[in-house]
């Protein structure tokens, strides 16, 4: 076995490098700037002096995190009850099921987005909806609400999948226990289900928020070039400005932001194991 | 003893799964302060039984009665049972405080006396001072008390008990069963035990249930069970026991092996077939005159407290034919690319009736194929002129293209060794190998079984066969031409014996019990 173990080791440190080079990289960007011909880098916290005393990039930021907190919060809501059906259905149609969530997967996320185009203009089929409805002035695409609704439909599938393996993966005879100890269907969804759920729940969130947050094309198509995000500010110092250096300084406080959001969310959700049992 | 009162009342119950019976029509009743054990091998439909009381499943037909109350429509959790699942089935999110509370919180009861309630349990179960351990890091023998507290804390009627020692190992079952038992009697509630473990079941029951295949066999007490079992398998289920076949002479007198023996039972037909069970205990070795009947040791094991002595009373049935030992080529013709080979077989007159080419091939032992490429062919044709009389008769194998060999047929007369006393039959065949073909078997005793076509049978039930063992004392690695005899017999009669006193292999003892150590069930009608 330790001689196997031996072999893996090159792999080891070929994925590493591989994973840690261009992080390392886009940290040493974020903190330097072209020097003069002695020395051709110079360290500086520049970038990251500009970004916080820049209100215009404060105000992306915050857009940013709460269209994110939102998209999660919907694909939680949306999710929860979805994965909970399909986990007790039978094992054939729990197959099929998720089979049908995985199914829009199969198709470039690009052009499903650009799909939703279509759909949500103003002579799509939501907007003949609404306005059948009743709704007189019906403006859909280029708004926050498209670019939720975009990211919704982006990123559910990953939440139900998450909290649907929990939730298959329970013993079937901790419900019959907590059945049979005089727990109703609703208690024991609210003390043993739902908290043994939990984990699922967490790398659901992770799984929706992360990329929700840094997302770029969703609003770029859905957002018009009124709705800016901290993933299109990115984007365009890398690709329009060339500020690369400025660039890497906004994804490496990103990357903070995220790591931080992530610590919260486990933090809660021990917390919330603690309070389910006491 | 004052009459107890009936707690559970199980009426005609029926469960289908499928097109499975898997409880056919079960009739019990279970009162106050029992512990009552349902115990069989797996899928006798106990844990469907005990299922179908928790209300996780619902019967097909019947009816279950809770103090007199017809409980069908309650689900589990308005039940006043609690389950110990097999797995225990703790939940993992919570501490061994929480787990046992969980039933009282959703009862919402204070929180003071949820608190007393549940250090009451943990006292009972010997695990105080763990209420804040995860319960995922215990120990099984920790986890399954644990889940009998937080079952018990209920209050309820009756506990079940779903097979919950079989994940612990062997020393902590035994600690566990005294523990279950102590438990039940200081609580005073009824326990209702599902196992198919039979010490288990001897050690802790009040009453044992013994299950087979959907039905109840027997009710009793174990002591009942152990004495008294009402037919050969609750005999063979329960400890070991000496099976055999006899006939009820008259009342209070049973004959087997042949000789007649006084017992106790009565009640029967005359000549009425019977089992009748000695237990091994039973049984003492007396000097071969002052036996009941005498036999020969033939094992001797050392068992701890006690020997286990195997004597054999009815020597086994034994037939001895000759191997015929042929040169190498001598049952082999090659003609072109082709060889085929076959050997001299005999043939038994009663056999004779309904045999075709696929049986001649076999007993032959037909082959033929081309050397060089060790590809088999088929035998394309066969001709005999094979009639049903005693004789000599010639048999030709040939392939399509012509390679042919002529080997000869011997219809005898068999005869047939019966061994009454033994109930047994026994007939073999000689046969004709070369030296090869001995040598190149991977397993001679079972090819000297087939060659001869050896067979051993009751002969009250033709269908039940008799296993053989084959005696020789040739070497198959130096074997040559020749004639070389050939033994198989059968085991005979032996009885088990459980006895301190040591005995030598191979003496000559005599056997005795009592006449109320005999026991005489009905045989079982299937």
């Amino acid at each position: 076995m330790k001689r196997f173990r031996a072999l893996a080791i090159p792999y080891v440190i070929w994925a590493m490098l591989m994973l840690l080079l261009p992080m390392l990289l886009i940290a040493f960007y974020s903190v330097m700037k072209a020097g003069n011909s002695v020395l051709p880098f110079r360290l500086t916290f520049a970038h990251y002096i500009k970004f916080f005393t820049d209100p215009d990039f404060l105000l992306i930021l915050g857009r940013s995190l709460l269209i994110a907190i939102k998209t999660t919060i919907i694909c939680l809501l949306i999710g929860y009850p979805i994965a909970f059906f399909i986990s007790r259905s039978s094992e054939k149609m729990q197959k099929t099921l998720v089979l049908l969530i995985t199914l829009p997967m199969w198709i470039n996320m690009l052009v499903r987005t650009y799909a939703w185009i279509g759909l949500l203009s103003n002579d799509g089929i939501f907007a003949a909806l609404l306005k059948f409805l009743g709704f007189k002035h019906v403006n859909l695409l280029y708004t926050e609400t498209a670019v939720l609704i975009g990211m919704v439909y982006n990123f559910l599938p990953f939440m139900i999948l998450q909290i649907n393996t929990a939730l298959t993966k329970m013993d079937k005879s901790l419900l019959e226990a907590a059945n049979d100890l005089g727990a109703n269907k609703v208690q024991t969804f609210r003390r043993v289900i739902f908290p043994l759920s939990i984990s699922g729940v967490v790398s659901g969130i992770t799984l929706v928020f992360l990329p929700a947050v840094s997302s770029f094309f969703i609003p770029k198509l859905l957002g018009g070039g009124q709705y800016f995000l901290i993933g299109n500010v990115i984007e365009n110092q890398f690709i329009t400005v060339g500020e690369w250096n400025f660039g890497s300084a906004i994804s490496m406080i990103m990357a903070i932001i995220m790591m931080l959001s992530m610590m919260a969310v486990r933090r809660a959700e021990r917390r919330s194991g603690e309070e389910v049992s006491s | 003893m004052d009459e107890k009162r009936k707690i559970i009342e199980f009426k005609h119950i029926v469960k289908n799964f499928d097109d499975m019976q898997v409880l056919k029509g079960i009739d019990l009743d279970i009162y106050e302060n029992e512990f009552v054990t349902l115990l069989g091998p797996s899928g006798c439909g106990k844990t469907t039984l005990l299922r179908i009381l928790g209300g996780f499943i619902e019967a097909t037909d019947g009816q279950v009665l809770l103090n007199g109350e017809d409980i069908k429509d309650l689900p589990p959790y308005k039940r006043e049972l609690n389950t110990v699942f097999q797995k225990y089935a703790l939940f993992p999110h919570m501490n061994v405080y929480d787990n046992i509370a969980f039933g009282l919180k959703i009862k919402k009861e204070a929180k003071d006396v949820i608190d007393q309630k549940v250090m009451k349990m943990l006292k009972l179960i010997g695990l105080e001072g763990y209420e804040k351990k995860d319960v995922t890091l215990m120990s099984g023998g920790q986890q399954q008390r644990v889940a009998i507290a937080r079952a018990l804390v209920n209050e309820p009627a009756v506990l079940l008990l779903d097979e919950p020692l079989s994940a612990l190992d062997a020393r902590l079952r035994k600690e566990m069963q005294y523990e279950l038992k102590r438990i039940q009697q200081e609580v005073g509630i009824t326990f209702i035990f599902v196992t198919h473990d039979q010490e288990e079941a001897l050690t802790m029951s009040d009453k044992i249930v013994i299950m087979k295949e959907g039905e109840i066999q027997q009710v009793g007490t174990p002591q009942d069970i152990y004495n008294e079992p009402v037919n050969r398998y609750v005999a063979s289920f329960i400890g070991e026991s000496n099976i055999v076949d006899g006939r009820m002479v008259k009342d209070e007198v049973v004959r087997f092996d042949d000789i007649d023996f006084e017992c106790v039972d009565k009640g029967f037909k005359p000549m009425e077939k019977v089992d009748v069970v000695i237990r091994p205990e039973d049984i003492d070795i007396v000097d071969k005159e002052k036996g009941k009947m005498t036999g020969i040791v033939s094992s001797v094991l050392f068992k701890g407290v006690h020997y286990e002595i195997m004597v054999e009373t009815v020597p086994g049935t034994t037939v001895t034919v000759n191997m015929h030992v042929q040169k190498n080529s001598a049952n082999v013709v090659s003609e072109g690319e082709e060889s085929i080979s076959a050997n001299d077989f005999y043939l038994d007159l009663e056999d004779m009736e309904g045999i075709d080419e696929k049986e001649i091939i076999a007993r032959a032992d037909a082959q033929a194929w081309i050397p060089e490429t060790d590809e088999n062919i088929s035998i394309a044709n066969i001709s005999t002129d094979l009639k049903q009389e005693v004789g000599e008769y010639e048999v030709t194998f040939s392939t399509s293209n012509g390679t042919s060999i002529t080997r000869k047929i011997r219809v005898i007369d068999q005869r047939v060794i019966e061994n009454k006393k033994a109930n047994e039959a026994i007939s073999a065949f000689n046969f004709f190998k070369t030296i090869d073909e001995i040598q190149e078997s991977m397993a001679l005793d079972t090819d000297l079984r087939v060659w001869a076509n050896a067979q051993a049978w009751k002969l009250t039930d033709e269908d039940e066969d008799i296993e053989l063992n084959v005696d020789y004392d040739f070497d198959a690695e130096s074997i040559h031409e020749g004639i070389y005899p050939v033994t198989f017999s059968t085991t005979g009669r032996m009885f088990k014996i459980h006895t301190t006193k040591y005995c030598e292999e191979g003496k000559e003892v005599g056997l005795s019990f009592q006449a109320e150590n005999i026991h005489v069930m009905e045989k079982m009608g299937f």
